[in-house]
């Protein structure tokens, strides 16, 4: 049995990579992949937690949250569709509307 | 805090009904104007219902029918208060700083002899005026369709007279005095499209505020000190033994001031003579039935406090002030009426000088009644002065509306000679600016074509220089010979005394002048030629008042001039008749006082026959050949005649004289009010500016400005970037664990 210590580190790892992914990418798929990469870091820690615990409070979370994260992709995917029909790119620098 | 008075309870039918007295002619106000407004210019409206005038006149007849009810049931009960019901109440601090007490503000009557003199004069002049107002305005072609404006301002006006009145608080006294300040207002403005009258309008409002002012920082110390304005209450000896005599002093002196506003006396006069731009029937109602009676009529209230025996000798300063205010007033506005060329002008300085006579009339009277031992005088010359103010309301009631009709007439007159101008019949005022229809120079020989005029005004004169046996003869007698009895205790009080009889001379030569250059003499243009008497209903108010300024010899017998005996409020002497008249033929014209006996005819001599007799030698003059005025006219013009030819000399040299034109200037008045007021209003508009621009600018400035360079920097962060706001997201979910950490 693997401590869940462990697990817990490879889950903040994981966060870790997901957020600076997200921070420093220009590509709006590869920003959604690390949006996936922090929620799956998530389900991590809820099941880690679960084990530990004994407590089935933990996965009903994570499936919770792999279902939440399943339809977030298709609307995504569906906005960059959506995005690069405007802006022939996915690029996020294109996409600054905001500002004005 | 104080105990009441115990001024019995009047609880007869009648009295219930007193309210309506004022009330009426309230009610009748929205109803005039909203019927005018409906039907304005329809002819039923305008020929029938007189453009409103005919729905004032029952309405002020009825008001002045329940009056005299009111009256009469007065002479047989003695002073008495209705109390009608509470109005207001609210929580006051108490005496001791601590508690809360209940205070109540009250609607109800108080009917004293001030009250009946004042209600008499005010409803019978009221309705008289209506009348007059019905000749004259509905005839007049400058004001198409706007009458009802008129009779509706009218009839709140007289409310507000009658309400004053009748109050029987301070508090509500106040509150019908500003109704008739607004109404002043309105009337005085009515033909607003000239400005002089927007101007004269504005001026009688201001300067009526400035006393106003006074007025409630008087009231508002009276309240302090009794704790109610309720006449039962601050009229009760034992509560004004309760207060500080010096303070009271205080109060009363703010409150005199609000009535020299209001009666336009020195220093605050200015407004009453460009009150002459409202119509002649407002001139009239201001003059001599309501507004500037009310001043008196403040200061005649004033009389319980000066009489309370704990005030004995400690209000005597305030008495003379009030003394010598009338008395400087009553010779400077007699001297400038010397000078007026406009017939109302002259009224309107007479107006000031005789008003003048009452305030020291009263001024006597308040120091006859605050000294020890002198109080039986006190009611003499206190009904002395309320009898001089009756005198006067009726005397220049009647003299302002003859003047209204000879100027009306001069008017239909020009109109008539001057009739080949083809601008039609409205607004021919439009095209006569060069005409002045109230200038003196214009008249003349006026008394053969206006034999009603002429001897109302003739009549009025007569009153108000005080011929003897004719109306004011009798009060002035009094207030003269009241002043000197005071001068010889206090020798402050000779400035006065000396001012009324000299006075007295004054007034003489003016109302000769103004009758003498008016309807003597020879007409001075075509338009005086071409005058008639022509338009209804002015005459009736004017025969209707000759004939009650006549009959004030009999008022006089029947020891008028007595009536505020205090001794259970009697109203008239239980004498008869005619031993009243006897006894005050005996006591005026052969008072065993030796003194006395030498001023009655020192003032009989001066206001009787030098006035009018240099008046006759300057202005005297014949008619024109083959006419002849009325009987009682025609000697008088005579004899002016004759004086005039025999003593006639050339008066150019005064009329060039320094005087003479600082007199026509209203010795400079307006001209230094308006510069001071010039001086001190723009340089405190200039201190407001510049605290406006600095202060209050400078500040809403500084907020602005560095609310933008703020905005401005945090706009930065709005980059638009999706990345951005993800890390901001970030920072904050961590800024949010860190404090939770903290914090728990």
């Amino acid at each position: 049995m693997i401590d869940p210590a462990w697990v817990s580190v490879l889950s903040a790892l994981l966060f870790t990579i997901g957020l600076w992914g997200a921070f420093t990418r220009k590509n709006a798929i590869v920003v959604l992949m690390c949006l996936e990469l922090i929620l799956n870091a998530a389900n991590l820690q809820f099941v880690a937690a679960a084990i530990q615990h004994g407590d089935a409070t933990g996965w009903v979370y994570a499936i919770f949250a792999i279902a939440i994260a399943a339809s977030e992709v298709a609307i995504g995917l569906a906005i960059f569709l959506a995005m690069y029909g405007q802006h022939e790119s996915i690029s996020l620098d294109d996409v600054n509307l905001l500002k004005h | 805090m104080g105990t009441t008075t115990d001024i019995p309870e009047i609880t007869s039918s009648f009295t219930e009904y007193a309210i309506f007295i004022v009330l009426l002619p309230m009610l009748a106000f929205p109803v005039i104007l909203f019927l005018g407004r409906l039907f304005n210019g329809n002819e039923t409206w305008v020929k029938s219902a007189k453009e409103g005038g005919l729905i004032a006149l029952p309405i002020m007849v009825a008001s002045f029918i329940l009056s005299l009810i009111l009256i009469v049931e007065f002479i047989g009960s003695g002073t008495g208060s209705y109390y009608i019901g509470d109005w207001l109440s609210f929580g006051w601090i108490g005496a001791d700083g601590m508690t809360i007490e209940e205070k109540v503000f009250g609607v109800g009557i108080y009917i004293d002899h001030v009250t009946v003199m004042l209600l008499f004069v005010a409803s019978f002049l009221c309705m008289l005026i209506n009348i007059f107002s019905i000749g004259y305005m509905n005839t007049d072609p400058v004001n198409d369709n706007r009458n009802h404006r008129f009779y509706a301002e009218f009839v709140l006006f007289c409310s507000g007279m009658l309400g004053m009145v009748l109050a029987d608080s301070f508090l509500w006294l106040f509150i019908f005095w500003e109704l008739m300040g607004l109404c002043s207002y309105l009337l005085i403005g009515f033909y607003y499209e000239r400005p002089s009258a927007a101007y004269a309008a504005k001026k009688a409002f201001l300067t009526t505020r400035v006393g106003d002012v006074f007025l409630v920082i008087g009231l508002v110390m009276l309240w302090n000190m009794f704790g109610s304005l309720d006449y039962s209450v601050v009229f009760n000896p034992d509560n004004i033994a309760a207060v500080d005599a010096g303070e009271l002093q205080m109060a009363l002196g703010m409150m005199f001031i609000g009535a020299v506003g209001k009666s336009a006396q020195f220093p605050l006069h200015v407004w009453l003579p460009d009150a002459m731009e409202g119509p002649t029937p407002v001139s009239a109602l201001i003059h001599a039935a309501t507004m500037v009676n009310a001043g008196l009529y403040l200061v005649a209230r004033m009389f319980p406090f000066f009489g309370a025996p704990a005030m004995a000798g400690e209000l005597v300063d305030l008495a003379f002030i009030i003394a010598a205010i009338g008395g400087i007033t009553a010779v400077m506005a007699a001297a400038i009426a010397f000078v007026q060329d406009d017939l109302k002008k002259v009224l309107a300085y007479s107006t000031m000088s005789q008003l003048a006579y009452i305030f020291t009339g009263l001024g006597a009277a308040l120091w006859l009644a605050n000294t020890p031992g002198m109080e039986k005088y006190a009611i003499v010359a206190f009904g002395a002065a309320l009898f001089h103010l009756f005198n006067h309301a009726m005397a220049k009631g009647m003299l302002f509306m003859a003047s209204g009709s000879v100027i009306h007439e001069m008017h239909h007159a020009h109109h008539d000679v001057h009739h080949h101008d083809d601008h039609g019949d409205d607004h021919h005022d439009d095209d006569d600016d060069e005409f002045d229809a109230q200038s003196m120079s214009n008249m003349g020989g006026l008394a053969s074509k206006m034999p009603i005029t002429a001897t109302a005004m003739l009549v009025g004169s007569a009153s108000i220089m005080g011929l003897p046996l004719i109306g004011g003869f009798w009060s002035k007698e009094g207030i003269i010979a009241n002043a000197w009895r005071v001068a010889l205790e206090d020798p402050r009080f000779f400035l006065p005394a000396f001012c009324v009889l000299l006075g007295a001379a004054m007034t003489g030569f003016y109302m000769s002048r103004m009758w003498l250059k008016t309807f003597a003499g020879k007409p001075k243009t075509e338009v005086a030629e071409h005058v008639h008497e022509q338009t209804p209903w002015i005459p009736i108010p004017l025969v209707t008042l000759t004939f009650v300024t006549l009959s004030s010899v009999i008022l006089a017998g029947m020891m008028f001039t007595h009536w505020s005996s205090d001794s259970g409020y009697a109203f008239f002497s239980d004498k008869g008749l005619i031993d009243g008249l006897l006894y005050e033929f005996e006591h005026v014209f052969l008072n065993h006082d030796a003194f006395y006996f030498v001023l009655t005819y020192v003032a009989i001599f001066i206001g009787a026959i030098v006035g009018p007799g240099v008046a006759m030698a300057l202005y005297g003059g014949a008619l024109k050949e083959g006419e002849k005025a009325k009987g009682w006219m025609q000697p008088i013009i005579n004899l002016s005649a004759r004086v005039n030819k025999k003593r006639g000399f050339d008066n150019s040299a005064w009329a060039e004289s320094g005087l003479s034109v600082a007199l026509k200037e209203r010795l400079y008045f307006d001209k230094w009010y308006d510069t001071a007021m010039l001086k001190l209003v723009a340089g405190f508009a200039v201190l407001c500016a510049t605290f406006d621009r600095k202060v209050i600018d400078g500040t809403i400035k500084t907020i602005e400005r560095s609310s933008q360079k703020i905005s401005l920097s945090v706009r930065k962060l709005t980059t638009g970037s999706a990345r951005d706001y993800i890390m901001m997201a970030a920072l904050g979910v961590l800024v949010i664990y860190a404090m939770l950490e903290v914090m728990i």
